[in-house]
């Protein structure tokens, strides 16, 4: 469970990034966070992982306050950034190792998790490699590895699914479905539009750091006439003209 | 807990000396550096040694050898502080690779531990060459007990622990409060440049209260107690006077106390560190925006902005802009390399006057003195870093230049030029302090001018050539272009090697007039261009035939 109340943050020259958002994420559900670029969905996700700090309001994740009892908080959840740029010169099974270390999985359990997954994902052979010689996509799937490894309860997913291959894609969904259904928390942002439709309980729908929508598939059918699409309402909603 | 902190010890250090993407053709270097090196380490120890020894029997009569470890602690605080400024800047603030552990659950402490790893393996590299051979000396010198060497070992260990503290929370704190100007680049640079203006700073106070003439009316009054003088030199700054005693009196039941005084105090500075580092470290890290910036452009001007250049323009300051705007580079690049000078000026008026120079000038011939200026003017110029991270500072997008319509040749003297203009902001200003400060004739001043302009072009061309054939561009964070890269090294090698052995044999060849040494000089600096850009065309063709 998150829960975000009257969030606001500013930079310099950007003063509304995210304008007094709230949302509640519920337990067992899988919520699609969608938006133009430059709307505000990795500032919002990176508020609620701590990177950036909030300006104003609260967010919570179990009921754990980030800014306050951030440690705690970030026990909670595993967060896939949106640049899988990171910790290059580490080799993939170093960077695996690291994260085993810091969230204490045991080392039988780290073993074989780490062989399933990668070999899910198809990199269990580039493990020895350095993390600089991976390509997006698998830089992406290291990081997804390194979040499930410690099997946190809540899944903060920065656009996982730029880049992996239809494969990968399936198996990640598939993977978030099964997490979910196990009564725990994902959110996701996302530009793809069917993704969304075919896997989210309920979508976010926010432009220029305002909330648009909040609200599950039929709540969305019955606000914009019935048989409209996902894509047909959001680009009603966001455009700006 | 405390596996965890050593865990992140473990991987900070890791991920800064990883071989990913390094290149194994480097280690060649090294080996004339050390080959170099041996001859030179073993002259230091054997004139410390007798330095110490001859201390030690002209002391050691009054009653006052215990100065001689004290200007020993006091030395190493000393410089041990200033480069634990620089360091601790770098690894805490400029270094951005912390970013990625945020969202780990670490505490803000552990964090801090990590990052304070590879500052204190610099410390203890400076803090061991200077300590061991000076501490070993003494030990021979004064056949010191046993209990000297065994208490000089955890000393020798504790050591770096003050000065770093005290550098790091001033840091800390400063960048907690500059921070709320809510701009990160701005206040980093800002931070940057205070460090270095208090370097200065301290540098001045030094030299203020070592007047020379007052020490001695003192120093009879002084030499009357036993540790006078450590007491006097120590004065302001008790560490060092406890170390010195807890090793000048290590065999008594007081040294040990000494020796327990400096753990006290050491660990309880480093305690004070980690509770600070706690409260502010992540704070004035972050700041309150990221690392981008959001250039907002008026619609009026956009008219304005869009405009046709020429090529060689609009890359040059495309190139100076990145430097000016990426606060790394900017520090690199730029304000460090005026540091150099202003130091120099500070240091130099603050000993002699500005009569020096011109006494150093009277000494020599009008030959040999612009021989001097040019050689040290040539090295100050060679040590600038804007060439060697010519191709390096693109990093991942070294590859986009590839895309452009333009040859390697034309990019490749783009890159120096704008190395060459960086560089004539240190002219300019050596050019002043020469003619208004130390008033060198002008017609001097400008031949000066001249061999510099054609010197700036040499050395802008080396350091790219240098970075050219082995660049760095596999970074994540910009440091990483300047750190334990040994090509500024061996750039200023090689300048000082060619231009030493020319300017050795101007020197003693004593027919050449003023004005011939001058033309000898520009010849010798057009054959080295010339070589260089023969060195390029080569590589150029090895290159394209790959
Ligand atoms: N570090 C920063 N400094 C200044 N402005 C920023 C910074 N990061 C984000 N912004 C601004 O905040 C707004 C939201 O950006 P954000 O990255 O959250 O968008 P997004 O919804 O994730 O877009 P995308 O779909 O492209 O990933 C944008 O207007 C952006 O310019
Ligand atoms: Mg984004």
């Amino acid at each position: 469970m998150i829960e975000i109340t009257n969030v606001q943050k500013g930079f310099p020259g950007n003063s509304r990034a995210i304008e007094d958002l709230s949302l509640t994420i519920p337990d067992g559900k899988i919520v699609g966070f969608l938006g133009p670029n430059g709307a505000g969905k990795s500032t919002t996700i990176k508020m609620m992982t701590g990177i950036l700090p909030i300006d104003k309001g609260s967010i919570t994740l179990n009921g754990i306050p980030i800014d306050k009892n951030s440690i705690e908080a970030k026990k909670t959840f595993g967060y896939v950034p949106d640049q899988p740029d990171m910790f290059l010169r580490l080799k993939g099974i170093e960077y695996l190792n690291f994260i085993g270390d810091i969230y204490n999985v045991p080392q039988t359990i780290r073993q074989e998790r780490i062989d399933t997954l990668t070999k899910q994902f198809q990199i269990h052979t580039s493990l020895q490699d350095y993390i600089q010689t991976y390509s997006h996509g698998m830089r992406q799937k290291i990081i997804v590895t390194g979040v499930l490894l410690h099997d946190p309860s809540i899944w903060i997913l920065d656009e996982p699914l730029t880049g992996l291959d239809p494969k990968s894609a399936y198996t990640l969904k598939d993977m978030m479905r099964q997490h979910a259904d196990k009564g725990n928390t994902v959110f996701f942002s996302s530009h793809g539009l069917e993704v969304v439709e075919q896997l989210c309980d309920m979508v976010a729908i926010i432009n220029k750091g305002k909330l648009l929508f909040y609200g599950d598939m039929k709540q969305l059918h019955e606000e914009y006439q019935t048989d409209q699409s996902l894509e047909a309402v959001f680009l009603e909603l966001t455009n700006d003209e | 807990m405390m596996n965890k902190t050593w865990l992140l010890v473990k991987i900070i250090l890791k991920m800064q000396y990883s071989k990913a993407g390094a290149n194994h053709s480097q280690i060649w270097l090294l080996v004339p550096i050390i080959l170099f090196s041996i001859p030179f380490l073993y002259l230091y120890i054997t004139i410390t040694n007798a330095t110490v020894s001859a201390l030690y029997q002209t002391l050691q009569s009054v009653g006052q050898e215990s100065v001689i470890l004290g200007l020993l602690f006091i030395g190493l605080h000393t410089i041990l502080f200033i480069m634990s400024l620089v360091t601790i800047l770098n690894a805490f603030f400029f270094t951005e690779d912390i970013k990625s552990f945020i969202p780990f659950p670490f505490q803000p402490y552990q964090l801090i531990l990590g990052k304070s790893a590879n500052p204190f393996i610099y410390l203890y590299i400076t803090s061991g060459f200077l300590f061991i051979p000076w501490f070993y000396a003494y030990g021979n010198v004064s056949e010191a007990p046993i209990h000297y060497y065994l208490q000089g070992v955890p000393i020798f260990l504790l050591v770096p622990m003050v000065p770093f503290t005290l550098a790091a929370i001033i840091l800390m704190v400063a960048m907690r409060f500059i921070n709320i100007s809510k701009n990160k680049d701005r206040s980093k640079v800002i931070t940057g440049i205070l460090t270095l203006a208090f370097i200065i700073f301290i540098n001045v106070i030094v030299r203020l209260n070592t007047d020379s003439q007052a020490m001695l009316q003192r120093l009879t009054y002084l030499l009357k107690e036993k540790d006078g003088l450590l007491i006097k030199i120590t004065n302001y700054y008790p560490p060092a006077f406890l170390q010195t005693k807890a090793l000048t009196d290590a065999s008594t039941w007081e040294g040990f106390i000494y020796f327990l005084m400096t753990v006290v105090l050491a660990v309880g500075c480093f305690m004070l560190f980690l509770w600070i580092g706690q409260r502010f470290y992540i704070k004035g890290m972050l700041g309150s925006g990221g690392v981008g910036r959001k250039l907002t452009l008026p619609k009026k001007k956009s008219a304005k902005n869009v405009k046709k250049q020429a090529v060689w323009l609009s890359y040059i300051k495309t190139e100076l802009r990145i430097i000016f705007r990426t606060p790394t580079f900017l520090m690199q690049c730029v304000i460090q390399s005026l540091f150099g000078p202003v130091f120099l000026l500070i240091i130099f008026i603050m000993d002699s006057g500005t009569q020096g120079l011109a006494t150093l000038m009277n000494n020599f011939s009008e030959k040999q003195s612009i021989l001097v200026l040019f050689l040290a003017s040539v090295v100050l110029i060679g040590s600038n870093a804007t060439a060697i991270s010519s191709v390096s500072r693109d990093g991942k997008n070294w590859f986009v230049q590839f895309y452009f319509p333009l040859s390697m040749k034309q990019i490749l003297l783009y890159k120096i030029s704008t190395a060459w203009i960086i560089n004539l902001i240190t002219i300019t200003l050596l050019l002043i302090v020469g003619i208004g400060l130390l008033q060198l004739p002008l017609t001097y001043s400008l031949i000066w001018l001249l061999l510099m302009l054609v010197a700036n072009w040499f050395t802008s061309m080396l350091g790219t050539y240098l970075d050219f054939i082995q660049p760095k561009l596999n970074w994540t964070d910009e440091q990483e272009v300047f750190k334990s890269r040994l090509i500024g090294l061996t750039a200023i090698c090689i300048t000082f090697g060619i231009f030493g052995a020319l300017v050795l044999i101007l020197w003693n060849t004593s027919i050449l007039s003023f004005i011939l040494t001058v033309f000898s000089l520009l010849l010798g600096l057009i054959i080295a261009i010339i070589t260089i850009g023969i060195l390029f065309r080569l590589k150029l063709r090895q290159t394209n035939s790959l």
